[in-house]
């Protein structure tokens, strides 16, 4: 939009080629802005219901500044160009930040998956490798020690799976 | 010998269909690895040909001269693209030639430019200074993109090692050495449980390392290779070391 309206290109214009542009979800909000506006309705009413619909907070900056230059004629291009830059930033901070997340995954995948299965296995051959001492431990189950093993496998990969989420849910969506 | 291996799996139809199923996904797997390798090919000569085209106009020549000439000096992949497209603007229009070499590209990068172009081509904006900005802009994308990808690569890569190759053998060692078959330990329940674990272990570490990467659904083509590889390894150790 900075390079668009910086070159001289009308508002309007510019909401258009971002609607047409393949941007992801700011395209689609841009594109059923455009068919209201073809369908007669003003552009200030228009913005004003994509801001109510925003959650986001660099994205509502961004409408608002719209709004602002439909409304009171603002210099929309300065201020484009400084929320552009200040969320470059973000993102880059976002990214690196996301990098320094990950960085203890592979150790934490790792020991959760080993202390688990190591444990376990333990669990899973006590009955046989204490077969003779009944007398000392008492009669040990094979069959509810194997449910435990089961049981204890399956919590073990979740806790992995669980771990590994963060690369999905913290993901900054470059 | 094959004969041998094979009976190694009679008891183990899951990792044989794995094996089998994960050799046929991993033909699947290799076209989306090359088409982005392609891709980022492109997308790493964009800014260069931007700031090129961004000389060139202010030089005073006009976007047709200047994609010609970056056409010519240009021999990657998106020079390529660019001189079938100028070659085919002879035929048809220049604005039908910029976007056909759009869609050729397959990347949203250039996508993206060119409908920005397009759009200034239509207001009579300056195109130096937009061609300017745009190749700052995605040399900053791209030095980022290849940051994330650098320096999660190799994470993605230990997480699968570990997971899938070295978590197996350890516990069938431990096993194995503790509790081995030769000694009449009956585990055949106890193994068929951990076989089934480091199946699903190999399944949660190829998706994060896919997922760290921004590319969980490319990679979910290997899961089922390297799960049976993973059980395989379990099942093959515990055979070996426990006699």
């Amino acid at each position: 939009m900075d390079v668009l309206l910086g070159s001289g290109v009308g508002l309007e214009a510019t909401i258009h080629s971002i609607a047409q542009g393949g941007y992801g979800v700011i395209s689609e909000d841009f594109d059923a802005l455009m068919i209201g506006i073809n369908k007669g309705r003003p552009l200030e009413r228009e913005l004003q219901d994509l801001l109510r619909k925003i959650e986001d907070d660099g994205y509502k900056r961004v409408v608002n500044t719209m709004l602002n230059n439909v409304t009171q004629n603002t210099d929309i291009i300065d201020t484009l160009r400084k929320q552009g830059q200040r969320m470059e930033e973000k993102r880059t901070e976002k990214v690196k930040a996301y990098i320094e997340d990950l960085g203890g995954v592979p150790e934490t995948l790792l020991s959760i998956g080993m202390m688990g299965p190591i444990i376990l296995s333990i669990v899973g051959i006590a009955p046989q490798l204490m077969a003779g001492a009944e007398e000392l431990f008492g009669t040990v189950d094979q069959g509810l020690m194997m449910s435990i093993v089961n049981i204890g496998l399956v919590i073990t990969a979740a806790g992995m799976a669980l771990t590994g989420i963060k690369a999905h849910t913290k993901d900054p969506g470059l | 010998m094959i004969f041998t291996v094979l009976e190694m799996f009679r008891h183990q139809p899951l990792i044989l269909f794995l094996f089998t199923f994960g050799i046929a996904c991993a033909a699947g797997g290799v076209p989306p690895i090359i088409e982005r390798s392609r891709r980022r090919t492109i997308e790493s000569d964009l800014p260069a040909m931007l700031e090129a085209l961004s000389d060139s106009i202010g030089a005073g020549l006009g976007l047709q001269q200047a994609m010609m000439a970056e056409a010519d000096r240009n021999t990657g992949t998106l020079g390529k693209l660019l001189r079938e497209a100028m070659a085919e603007s002879h035929s048809s229009s220049f604005d039908a030639a910029l976007a056909n070499f759009a869609t050729k590209s397959r990347s949203s990068q250039v996508q993206r430019v060119m409908h920005l172009l397009a759009t200034a081509i239509e207001n009579d904006a300056p195109l130096k200074e937009i061609l300017g900005s745009l190749s700052r802009d995605y040399e900053r994308l791209n030095d980022l993109m290849d940051l994330r990808e650098s320096d999660l690569m190799g994470r993605s890569v230990l997480i699968m090692l570990f997971v899938s190759l070295g978590l197996p053998f350890l516990i069938a060692f431990i096993v194995g050495l503790f509790a081995p078959q030769a000694a009449g330990y009956q585990l055949e329940s106890f193994n068929k449980s951990f076989i089934y674990f480091f199946g699903a272990a190999s399944f949660i570490a190829v998706s994060v390392g896919g997922r760290m990467l921004g590319r969980l659904r490319h990679s979910l083509w290997w899961a089922p290779l390297w799960m049976a590889i993973s059980m395989s390894i379990y099942h093959v150790m515990v055979m070996i070391i426990g006699g």
